[in-house]
């Protein structure tokens, strides 16, 4: 009785009785969303591009954390850093595609997806090597991004916006428009979605696999350093962000593999479900349930709607 | 050719089936009798294999009924239809490309095979009594498909053909009462052909197996079948022998068009 | 000509179904059985130490070979992938603690397998999800299975009973006098407990395999629309694969705390080490349980004595070439995909081919 009490009650009430309480709790669920959205999206760029899925993508958050944070701390100014991990990204897109890719034309999606693990081990040891392994701090300040809080008075209570939070969700919201148009108005952005169906078809119309290859995934790191600069904000920057870059998983089950703003509502809907989960019926559980109530949504929607919100009912043949 | 007295094995009732708008069979009805062979024929998209697909239970009408050996089906899924003793081939080889041919062959055997997971686990007594057993029965096939030299190749490198008569090798394997045969001949040479052909009627003949298939090629299905179904959209146009449905007009028009 | 079928005719069916129909296999085998019972344990490996040898290198290396049979009897065989493998191991460790708790005077052994049953129930659980969805997706659900997992084995207490270290201790056990767990235990002895584990579970996995069960298996893999329509049932097959796949890897688990680490905490069994055990499958070979040694070895003993011999030898740092181990692996994995993605597995099959030509390559 307690139990269901706990579970069907109590929380509403707790809800309605401290609204202030609620609405920054959804604040809060939706930046991370914002933020889960972003990561995911750089997986659909890739996965809609060249049929890959790129298990590295929260390992490039991490390395472009870390590389961003070394640099600074190298002397160097801190936009000219960005400048410097950008142009990093690039050449290791370029890498990427002549070692890996190049080699893994036309083989399965399991092949593919095993050798980004493999780059993700590489990236991984690399990273450490070079940058270390110790947790740092981001250099947000240094960045120009706003610090500090506005309190915003509100059912008798008040409710705190980080004034970087609310960076971060401009700067995500910009950075996925940009992407959406760039993916259905280029001629870039059609030659990657022909690339996506298949590798063979797109070379004989003439799309150069190769620089479509690098294009993305330098775009995937342009993501990867958005969002690392923002979660590394957020917490430290240490190898734990990949674990945080693994919550981009389940919000590409409910907004399926290839849909950009399918992306961003599973993002929204990961986010401020699982914050919700957290704060309201974790402590029947004990705490710490964030670490898999992600992946839980993700499963129901798989039971009931496999496809994803976005994407379309596939028909078996024979 | 068409014998009043044989029994009638499967017959298939006012049969409905859509995806979403798309109508793919619309209230077809025929039926299939012991030991015949049966052809299914009609242009691209006539609803050919989805009309295989409802016989074993991989799609599921929305309105009709099955009738198995004088009693209605229930709606089954399709590893309980295979035990009821309905086999098939597939349009686009559908085979174990892991395995090799006789593994393959195998494979058609698993339903006959019963010895519990203890046995299997120790591979002792009746688990390879029961594998050895099926062995045999399984290189018989093989022997009789003429197959034997591919016997421990792997599949996938194959050449066509070949994959054609593994996968007719498996489906005999479960030794069926009714085989369904999915464009057997499809993308073969005349000399592939004529083989398939020849196995077609043996198999027919010599285990009184009940075929019925669904081809593209009208000179092999004119020989082969005893009786023929005609499908147009969805829709049935005609169902008699070779010679009958031949003259039928609307047939003819189906084939070579009509100015509407 | 090295190696031959020819002239080694069969004239059984049951012959030729045995394990090792070629002579030539059998002689392999023996040369690895006498090293892996006799010399290794006796002399050590070169240019390391005796205890060395036995506790970092072969007590490991025999566990993780059976984890990869276990993961590999679910991806290679059964075609799921799953990406939960080291929280079933905690799964397997956890709950041979707790067995050994409830049942203090309950043979060490006897637990072991005992805790690989109750992994086989977990597994079965959290491998429900496949029967509506496949690939990625699965992948997914499994992480779900990994995290939810790492998460209870923090959060109850009761599975650590209580201990302020929330690490499992593993107690004393003995059986006809012979110490077996714990602090006071030989090397040798757990050393040869693993090995007998590991020598039983691959034949049962071998027998399993060439069987129905195991043909089942690799049907729904190969091609689960017709597995379906020549008769078998999706949910049986997906299931006994996840079953029987984490019966192994549960028992490996209980091995890797009880006959190797000695205390374990929820760091063994996080999701970099799940990634670990898919290297091993996946550079061994998928679908092969030869593979299953081949891999465990490249992946577990290589960067090991590579680490021993560059502290030693070279004076190398230990942080410098844990990293570079870990870049190694990752090269490693790249090449064999690029260059044979069926693995060393298959590098083997492929080098015997040429083997029973040799001298003449046509």
């Amino acid at each position: 009785m307690d139990l269901l009490t706990g579970i069907f009650i109590t929380p509403f009430a707790e809800m309605i009785g401290l609204p202030d309480l609620f609405f920054q709790a959804l604040w809060d669920g939706f930046v991370s969303g914002t933020l889960y959205g972003l990561i995911a999206l750089g997986f659909v760029l890739i996965f809609k591009a060249s049929g890959v899925f790129n298990f590295a993508q929260p390992i490039l958050v991490v390395l472009a954390a870390l590389a961003l944070i070394s640099f600074y701390k190298m002397g160097v100014p801190a936009w000219i850093s960005v400048v410097l991990v950008l142009i990093m990204f690039y050449a290791l897109a370029w890498l990427i595609e002549r070692l890996i890719l190049r080699k893994l034309v036309n083989t399965d999606g399991n092949i593919l997806f095993m050798s980004t693990v493999a780059l993700s081990f590489i990236i991984i040891g690399a990273a450490q090597w070079i940058f270390g392994g110790r947790p740092s701090s981001m250099i947000h300040k240094e960045l120009g991004f706003p610090v500090g809080s506005v309190e915003w008075p509100m059912f008798g209570g008040g409710v705190y916006f980080e004034l970087l939070d609310i960076s971060a969700a401009v700067v995500a919201v910009l950075l996925i428009v940009c992407l959406g148009l760039f993916f259905s108005r280029t001629k870039i952005g059609r030659g990657l979605r022909a690339v996506a169906d298949d590798h063979q078809a797109a070379l004989s119309v003439g799309i150069s696999l190769n620089q479509i290859w690098v294009i993305v995934w330098f775009v995937a790191g342009v993501v990867a350093l958005v969002t690392g600069i923002f979660w590394g904000a957020r917490s430290d920057v240490s190898f734990a962000l990949q674990i945080i870059g693994f919550k981009a998983l389940p919000v590409l089950i409910i907004g399926g593999f290839t849909s950009v703003p399918g992306a961003i509502v599973g993002g929204l809907m990961i986010g401020i479900g699982e914050k919700m989960f957290e704060i309201y019926w974790g402590p029947l559980l004990g705490s710490g349930v964030e670490g898999w109530f992600a992946y839980f949504i993700a499963l129901g929607f798989l039971l009931f709607k496999p496809q994803g919100l976005f994407g379309d009912k596939i028909i078996e043949r024979v | 050719m068409v014998n009043e007295q044989k029994k009638v094995m499967m017959e298939v009732k006012n049969i409905n089936l859509r995806f979403g708008g798309v109508i793919a069979i619309q209230d077809v009805s025929f039926d299939i009798q012991e030991g015949e062979i049966r052809a299914i024929i009609g242009p691209n998209g006539a609803g050919k294999s989805s009309m295989l697909n409802v016989i074993n239970g991989f799609y599921h009408p929305q309105e009709g009924e099955i009738w198995f050996r004088g009693e209605k089906r229930p709606s089954m899924e399709p590893y309980e239809v295979a035990k009821t003793g309905i086999a098939r081939t597939f349009q686009n080889i559908a085979l174990f490309k892991g395995m090799t041919t006789i593994e393959n062959v195998m494979t058609g055997r698993q339903l006959q095979m019963n010895k519990n997971f203890f046995w299997q686990l120790f591979r002792y007594g009746p688990a390879i009594e029961e594998e050895v057993e099926h062995r045999k029965r399984c290189e018989e096939i093989i022997d009789f498909l003429e197959i034997n030299h591919i016997r421990k190749s792997p599949v996938g490198s194959l050449p066509y053909g070949l994959q054609k008569r593994v996968e007719l090798a498996r489906a005999l394997a479960m030794e069926p009462e009714l085989l369904l045969l999915d464009e057997p001949m499809a993308g073969m040479n005349v000399e592939e052909k004529q083989d398939m052909s020849r196995f077609i009627i043996d198999v027919n003949e010599e285990f009184g197996t009940t075929i019925a298939l669904i081809e593209h090629d009208m000179a092999v299905v004119m020989d082969l079948a005893d009786r023929v179904v005609v499908l147009d959209y969805g829709k049935m146009l005609a169902d008699g022998t070779p010679k009958e449905v031949q003259s039928n007009q609307a047939v003819i028009d189906a084939y070579l068009g009509v100015a509407h | 000509m090295y190696f031959r079928e020819t002239g080694q005719f069969k004239s059984k069916y049951k012959e030729e179904l045995a394990a090792f129909p070629i002579f030539e296999d059998k002689i392999g085998i023996a040369i690895a059985a006498l090293l892996a019972f006799v010399l290794i344990p006796i002399f050590g490996l070169p240019g390391l130490s005796w205890d060395f040898t036995m506790s970092a290198v072969m007590i490991p290396v025999v566990i993780f070979t059976i984890t990869t049979l276990g993961l590999n009897i679910l991806l290679g065989f059964a075609g799921q992938i799953s990406l939960g493998t080291a929280a079933f191991m905690g799964v397997g460790a956890y709950s041979c603690y707790k067995i050994m708790t409830i049942f203090p005077d309950l043979n060490a052994l006897i637990c072991v397998v005992l805790s690989g049953i109750v992994t086989a129930f977990v597994g079965t659980i959290f491998g429900l999800p496949s029967l509506r969805i496949k690939g990625f997706y699965l992948m997914v659900a499994t992480l779900a299975a990994q995290f939810f997992l790492e998460w209870a084995f923090i959060r109850i207490p009761w599975l650590y009973n209580y201990n302020i270290s929330g690490a499992i201790e593993v107690p004393y056990k003995e059986m006809f006098g012979i110490v077996l767990t714990g602090a006071k235990s030989e090397p040798l002895t757990r050393y040869f407990v693993c090995l007998g584990f590991l020598v039983v579970l691959t034949w049962l996995a071998s027998n399993v395999i060439r069987g129905r069960i195991g043909r089942s298996w690799m049907m729904i893999r190969d091609m689960d629309i017709a597995a379906e329509l020549i008769g078998v049932r999706p949910l049986t097959a997906k299931l006994s694969a996840f079953a029987f796949s984490s019966f192994y890897i549960g028992i490996s688990g209980a091995l890797m705390v009880f006959f190797w680490l000695g205390a374990a905490e929820v760091e063994s069994f996080d999701i970099n080490h799940s990634f670990t055990y898919l290297f091993m499958v996946i550079i061994g070979g998928l679908g092969s349980i030869t593979g299953c040694y081949f891999g465990a070895i490249l992946v577990w003993v290589v960067p090991v004595i590579l680490k021993e011999y560059g502290k030693s030898v070279f004076g190398i740092d230990a942080f410098v070439m844990e990293n570079f181990t870990t870049i190694l692996l990752g090269v490693v994995m790249v090449v064999i995909l690029i260059v044979e993605p069926h693995g060393l597995a298959r590098i083997w099959q492929i080098a015997k081919q040429k083997l029973r030509l040799w001298p003449f390559p046509y």
